[in-house]
């Protein structure tokens, strides 16, 4: 009901106007223009985007993470924009750095989670019966699994710890959630008739899955994994600040975090954990409110714009 | 040698229940039908919502498992045909109750109207346009309108869409599953008269489910009643509407409308008649589970489904 809601308003606008009639991305852009909040959200998370990745272009990952005896613990001057921690690291520089690392593993995880589980949702709720029960409890065993502890065993194991490993790692326990959105909405999208026309006009089970089924998910598939997005930032975080994170050569928004358990830092020396503190906040809130507004962007009755 | 030979067909689906979902019983979706349809006629399966005439359709074509018995298409078994490019997928084609859900939302016109033309036809992209905008322009849409999206279509205009579609590979067999039962009365009379025009040109066979008399009347030259799975009665649609011999098909027909108000009373009177004898000799044409008997023929072209006794 909700996609005819949607579609019939989109047809009734282009009664109106003989142009063209609005594609996804122009009401996904109307909603964007009429929520203010999400847009200012999604004009800053391009611009720290592209900020951070473009400074740490330049900035050299081992001279930050070099350490100056003589400059330990330097509170913000003309040298040291964001002053300096216990090895007399620049904070500023781990700052451009640790976000540059902590959103590569965001988006990388996303981005893996999503391919993963969108094509075991797929499959698993477009056949259904036996194959769908079997599939379904190879990942309830994966559910089961405590996560955090398999996550730190694999940190002690792995000899190169990298961004792209720990990535890895993080899409081996990830992709569960949105293959079981997929799943669900695939079931659900399998029993309308246009699939069993293409059955019947001599498609593949393949063919319909992937040109059928699937531009039908895209708008979930679009919200849940800008929202993923943007928990799987806080993940890293977590995990860096439980000390499992990567070593402190390479900066990350969880390291500089870090630094706040020592209550010394903590009282008198916010400079080393506030400004993470405060972009891993923003970035989240941005990602969510821009997320907010594609969900509502997908459902025509709780659409703004 | 008819066109489409259907015997004995059953589909029955399978209640789970109880410990480790066991199978403990079977519905009895359609239990034992068997016709046949000669080519280039029009066949009508009626009956009310649940007597498994949409099923019989759905597994002639493949959609749904066929439990026993046997479907022949022109000489050739062709019971449980799972494979999806065979030379039968390209002849059976078929028209979705629901214009609505049967066109994907996301596609546009010409790639709703082409995918049989993809699956079996390898046609640059500038002859499947052509061959895309002939069929728009057959079933009277307009050319041009090939890349809009089926939402900036009409109900009538969908269901065209999908007749387009179904008939994009010069199918022979059309199985039209309630084809007009979702649109408005007087959309309907331009579908059902634009269908029987293509029957004409391109020497279509139908099978035409429908639960709407009227409708069947209007198309059909053979006439299925089916009920609780089991045919009741099978002819001519004259024997059908003139002769009806078993007593569920004479309740069917006295329930179609009359337009003339004069005859309203007089109608319902026989209406009501009708009931009292349906209700009175219910236990002489069912079985005790409320079933129809086993055909029995009562002329050339008539079958009654009547006891044995007679």
């Amino acid at each position: 009901m909700i996609k005819l809601g949607k579609k019939t308003e989109a047809g009734a606008l282009q009664a109106q106007t003989p142009i063209k009639s609005p594609s996804g991305f122009s009401i996904i852009w109307r909603e964007l223009v009429r929520d203010k909040v999400a847009l200012i959200s999604l004009i800053f998370l391009i611009l720290i985007v592209s900020f951070v990745y473009g400074i740490s272009l330049i900035l050299d990952q081992d001279e930050i993470v070099k350490v100056d005896l003589l400059s330990i613990y330097q509170p913000p001057n003309d040298q040291f924009i964001l002053g300096t921690d216990y090895g007399g690291r620049d904070i500023f520089g781990q700052l451009i750095i640790g976000t540059r690392n902590s959103l590569s593993i965001a988006i990388l995880v996303t981005l893996m989670t999503g391919i993963i589980g969108i094509a075991y949702g797929l499959i698993s709720g477009y056949f259904g019966g036996h194959i769908d029960n079997m599939m379904m409890r190879v990942l309830d065993f994966f559910n089961i699994l405590p996560f955090t502890m398999i996550v730190i065993a694999f940190v002690a194991i792995v000899p190169k710890y990298s961004v792209t490993t720990f990535s890895l790692i993080m899409t081996g326990f990830l992709w569960m959630g949105i293959a079981r959105l997929i799943r669900s909405k695939a079931l659900q999208e399998k029993e309308l008739d246009y699939i069993q026309a293409s059955k019947t006009l001599g498609s593949s089970n393949f063919k319909i899955i992937f040109t059928q089924l699937l531009p039908n998910c895209s708008s979930l598939i679009i919200v849940t994994m800008t929202l993923n997005l943007a928990a799987n930032i806080g993940l890293e975080s977590g995990l860096s600040f439980l000390g499992f994170g990567f070593p402190e050569s390479t900066p990350s928004l969880g390291t500089l975090l870090s630094y706040a358990t020592n209550p010394q830092t903590l009282e008198f020396r916010w400079w080393i954990w506030v400004p993470a503190s405060i972009l891993i906040l923003l970035l989240m809130l941005s990602i969510n409110n821009v997320g907010q507004a594609l969900k509502r962007a997908t459902d025509a009755r709780q659409r703004r714009g | 040698m008819s066109y489409l030979e259907v015997k004995d067909l059953k589909i029955h689906f399978p209640i789970k229940g109880g410990l480790f979902s066991r199978t403990v019983g079977h519905i009895k979706a359609v239990d034992g039908v068997s016709f046949s349809l000669d080519k280039g006629k029009t066949y009508g399966l009626v009956g009310e919502s649940g007597s498994g005439k949409t099923t019989t359709g759905r597994s002639i074509i493949g959609l749904n498992n066929i439990t026993s018995g046997q479907v022949l298409f022109d000489g050739v078994d062709i019971t449980n045909i799972k494979r999806a490019k065979s030379d039968v997928r390209k002849d059976i084609q078929m028209i979705f109750q629901d214009p609505y859900s049967s066109l994907n939302p996301k596609k546009r016109v010409i790639d709703i109207v082409s995918e049989p033309l993809r699956n079996f036809e390898n046609l640059t992209r500038k002859e499947e346009r052509k061959r895309v905008q002939e069929l728009m322009e057959l079933v009277g849409l307009s050319p041009e309108s090939i890349l809009k999206y089926p939402h900036e279509f009409s109900g009538g205009q969908r269901q065209r869409i999908g007749i387009a579609r179904a008939i994009a590979l010069k199918p022979k067999l059309i199985i039209a599953d309630e084809p007009v039962s979702a649109l408005d009365v007087s959309v309907q009379a331009q579908v059902l008269n634009f269908m029987k025009d293509i029957q004409k040109e391109l020497d279509l066979t139908y099978l035409f489910i429908s639960h709407d008399l009227g409708v069947i009347k209007h198309m059909c030259d053979q006439i299925g009643i089916m009920y609780k799975g089991r045919y009741v009665e099978e002819g001519t649609a004259d024997d059908i509407f003139f002769n009806p011999q078993h007593i569920y098909t004479k309740r069917l027909v006295a329930a179609i409308p009359d337009i003339d108000p004069n005859k309203r009373e007089e109608k319902r009177k026989f209406r009501e008649e009708v009931k009292a004898e349906y209700e009175k000799s219910y236990n002489d044409y069912f079985d005790e589970e409320g079933l129809a008997y086993k055909l029995q023929p009562v002329s050339d072209t008539h079958l009654v489904a009547l006891p044995e006794k007679g």
